[in-house]
């Protein structure tokens, strides 16, 4: 009965996971794929040795944390900038038209978190409490590209020259108990929060972030001049691939990434997207298997611990039975005494797996059902097709399984349908007992 | 006990309507190849109000004769007609009615329901007759007084001794109202002191209530309590008796010829053990 229970429930769990994970990715693919769109002008640069961790970073590690406390098996990231004289260099390319300075810098406070490793392990890493990203706040830029975060909840956007000002993501907000108009210290220089944010895309849970002036943002890290990437924007899409080639060339231990790069970097995310749902899937659908297995031998045992028990009642009872054949019970009688027994019996049945199956659903589930984690480690990684927005993949586990009204009434008519089927038999058995033969049985 | 009867050559007194009929009632087993004949034509006539023992030997067919004239088996063949109804044509699956309008049983272990109460026990064969509940209830109290067991209503069979749960048994037996009751070796299963009882108490019934006795014994001194004896013999009636029983109706002492009242054990005027 618990089984009966609780396996459905699982499933329903599962599907519900793989739907809403299909639904965020799908989401975040076709919100990429337009932002990607839009900037066919744009270049990235960025100092290479910033992105050899990207895809083999497990989930959950937040993007531009530095080296502090990592895991040593993931490697660590550098941050490594991109000096004054290059930036200037390469803004006096022929062919840009405009260039946004961007530096990335992670909160000097750390903070420890538990996190879930492969094989059930767990291991505490320590991490920066929030990301800092200044960007050049000029009007011109401000009006023609999508810098910073639109989503703004509360308060204002940074506009332009904006200095000693901050927006901060609502769960940094959340996190330091900080809202519009209060003071935050970064790096000890206080700041003013004008506004709060919803990051976008799949980048949102628990992303604690914050957006500054990049002259600020130099000036309180030490590194005046420096920028960590630099997103250029050339006169028109048809010159792009020649100003990439001329950065290349020039600054070997820069990493530039085109259009083109960020289209084909989608399709290879598309691509592990692919194959990571089938994998899924297929995990899904052995899971589905399993349990219609498991449900159709929960079915059938327990249409057989009736009917064996039944007989044997009857068996045992046959005295019983001729005796109540002797006073004057009709066949019917007999038959409908028994298959009430039998029902009744199955209904105190039903009562007490749904409350095994009510208590325990989650516990039976993992234990009967193939493991939950539905988009496995294989898949880990992230993504940055452009600056705002990150993708990550991550193992997901089904944690939930939620028994519905339906499925306990379900569970519970099946019982009182098994006991009616299970007994049916011992019932016109002890009918069909001849009363002479009844009295003679010890 | 058998002379003392052999004493009394008046005639049982005839009741003219016959309850119970039986002609030429023969049943024959089949095991297998072998048939083995348990009644071999056994002609029984039963009047209203008689109280009637079958004796003989084991392997005699009286179980056999009980359970057809109980209608819990059928005959191979004869005519056995239930107090106007012709049984012996009567399908299995119509039995059952009889049963329970017609016949009352009482048994040698009792046969009540041990997760029932006594008059619980009582109200059983009650239950699928058109009686309302309060009803039921109200005539199961009566027939448990009427054997004794006034204020053992609730208790439950293995809370009573084994006389008073035969007790229950023929208060059970007499639910409906029966034209017969039958009763299979009813004092097998107690003692002297509680044997004796019972029978009495039947006789009692047999007098009080009118009701027609059939009583399946082997025990000749049980037997002889009944007004009439039939002796079975390889499934046929060999011989026939007048029982104690017939003096107590007549309330004549069988050795003086004195007065003698139901109740009384010893005859009031001889003194001799009736």
């Amino acid at each position: 009965m618990a089984i009966m229970v609780a396996v459905p429930a699982g499933i329903t769990a599962n599907q519900q996971a793989t739907q809403s994970i299909t639904a965020s990715y799908n989401t975040t693919i076709s919100n990429m794929q337009a932002e990607i769109n839009q900037t066919t002008t744009l270049i990235e640069v960025q100092s290479s040795s910033g992105r050899n961790f990207e895809f083999s970073m497990p989930s959950g590690t937040p993007s531009g944390t530095p080296s502090s406390g990592g895991m040593p098996s993931f490697g660590s990231r550098t941050v490594s900038y991109i000096n004054e004289t290059v930036v200037n260099d390469i803004s006096s390319i022929a062919g840009i038209k405009d260039l946004v300075k961007y530096l990335e810098a992670s909160s000097e406070e750390t903070t420890n978190e538990t996190m879930n490793g492969p094989g059930g392990r767990t291991f505490t890493i320590s991490r920066a409490v929030y990301t800092i990203t200044g960007v050049s706040l000029n009007s011109s830029l401000l009006g023609n590209y999508s810098i910073l975060p639109t989503n703004i909840t509360e308060g204002r956007s940074l506009l332009e020259n904006d200095s000693w000002v901050v927006i901060l993501t609502s769960n940094l907000s959340d996190y330091l108990g900080k809202g519009v108009g209060d003071k935050v210290e970064v790096y000890g220089e206080y700041f003013e929060v004008v506004g709060i944010y919803e990051p976008s895309g799949s980048d949102s849970t628990g992303t604690r972030a914050l957006y500054m002036n990049v002259t600020n943002a130099q000036t309180i890290t030490g590194n005046t001049g420096n920028v960590s990437r630099l997103d250029l924007y050339a006169d028109n899409a048809s010159i792009v691939s020649d100003i990439a080639d001329v950065i290349k060339v020039a600054y070997s231990d820069l990493t530039v990434t085109t259009y083109a790069d960020r289209l084909s970097n989608l399709e290879t995310m598309q691509e592990r997207y692919a194959t990571s749902l089938s994998s899924a899937q297929s995990t899904l659908s052995q899971t589905q298997t399993t349990a219609t297995q498991e449900i159709i031998i929960a079915v059938v045992a327990t249409s057989l611990i009736v009917l064996f028990m039944m007989l044997y009642t009857v068996r045992e009872r046959t005295k019983e039975i001729g005796t109540f054949k002797a006073i004057g019970f009709s066949n019917l009688n007999v038959m409908s005494q028994f298959l009430l027994e039998g029902v009744l019996l199955s209904l105190m049945a039903g009562v007490v797996g749904i409350a095994i199956g009510y208590v325990a659903a989650p516990t039976l589930t993992s234990l009967l059902l193939p493991s939950g984690n539905l988009f496995g480690s294989s898949s880990s990684g992230e993504f940055r097709p452009t600056g705002s927005s990150v993708f990550r993949f991550g193992g997901t586990t089904v944690t939930t399984v939620t028994l519905t009204p339906e499925l306990m009434s379900l569970a519970f008519s099946a019982a009182v349908l098994l006991g009616a089927l299970g007994s049916l038999y011992p019932a016109w058995r002890a009918a069909k007992i001849k009363p002479a033969e009844a009295m003679r049985y010890e | 006990m058998s002379e003392l009867v052999q004493k009394l050559d008046e005639p049982a007194p005839k009741t003219s309507e016959p309850v119970l009929k039986t002609e030429n009632l023969i049943k024959i087993y089949s095991m297998g190849k072998r048939k083995i004949s348990a009644l071999n034509g056994v002609n029984l006539k039963v009047n209203k109000g008689e109280f009637i023992a079958i004796m003989g030997p084991s392997g005699s067919g009286k179980t056999t004769l009980l359970n057809v004239l109980g209608c819990l088996d059928t005959p191979t063949s004869g005519t056995m007609t239930l107090n106007g109804i012709d049984v012996a044509s009567l399908p299995e699956k119509e039995l059952y009615s009889i049963r329970r309008n017609e016949l009352g049983f009482i048994f040698q272990t009792f046969n009540l329901f041990p997760y029932l109460n006594a008059r619980e026990n009582v109200e059983l064969p009650m239950e699928c007759t058109k009686k309302s509940k309060s009803e039921r209830r109200e005539r199961a109290k009566q027939l448990l007084a009427m054997v004794g067991l006034s204020g053992r209503e609730e208790h439950r069979p293995h809370r009573l001794s084994a006389g008073e749960q035969q007790r229950v048994a023929i208060a059970r037996a007499l639910a409906n109202n029966p034209a017969i009751v039958l009763a299979d070796e009813p004092t097998g299963n107690l003692d002297v002191e509680n044997k004796y009882e019972i029978v009495r108490l039947l006789g009692r019934l047999n007098i009080d209530q009118g009701t027609t006795i059939i009583m399946v014994t082997h025990d000749s001194q049980v037997a002889a309590h009944s007004e009439r004896i039939l002796f079975l013999h390889d499934g046929k009636i060999t011989r026939e008796k007048q029982g104690l029983h017939l003096v107590k109706k007549k309330q004549i002492c069988p050795y003086c010829g004195g007065k003698i009242q139901l109740k009384d054990v010893r005859c009031p005027t001889c003194k001799k053990r009736l």
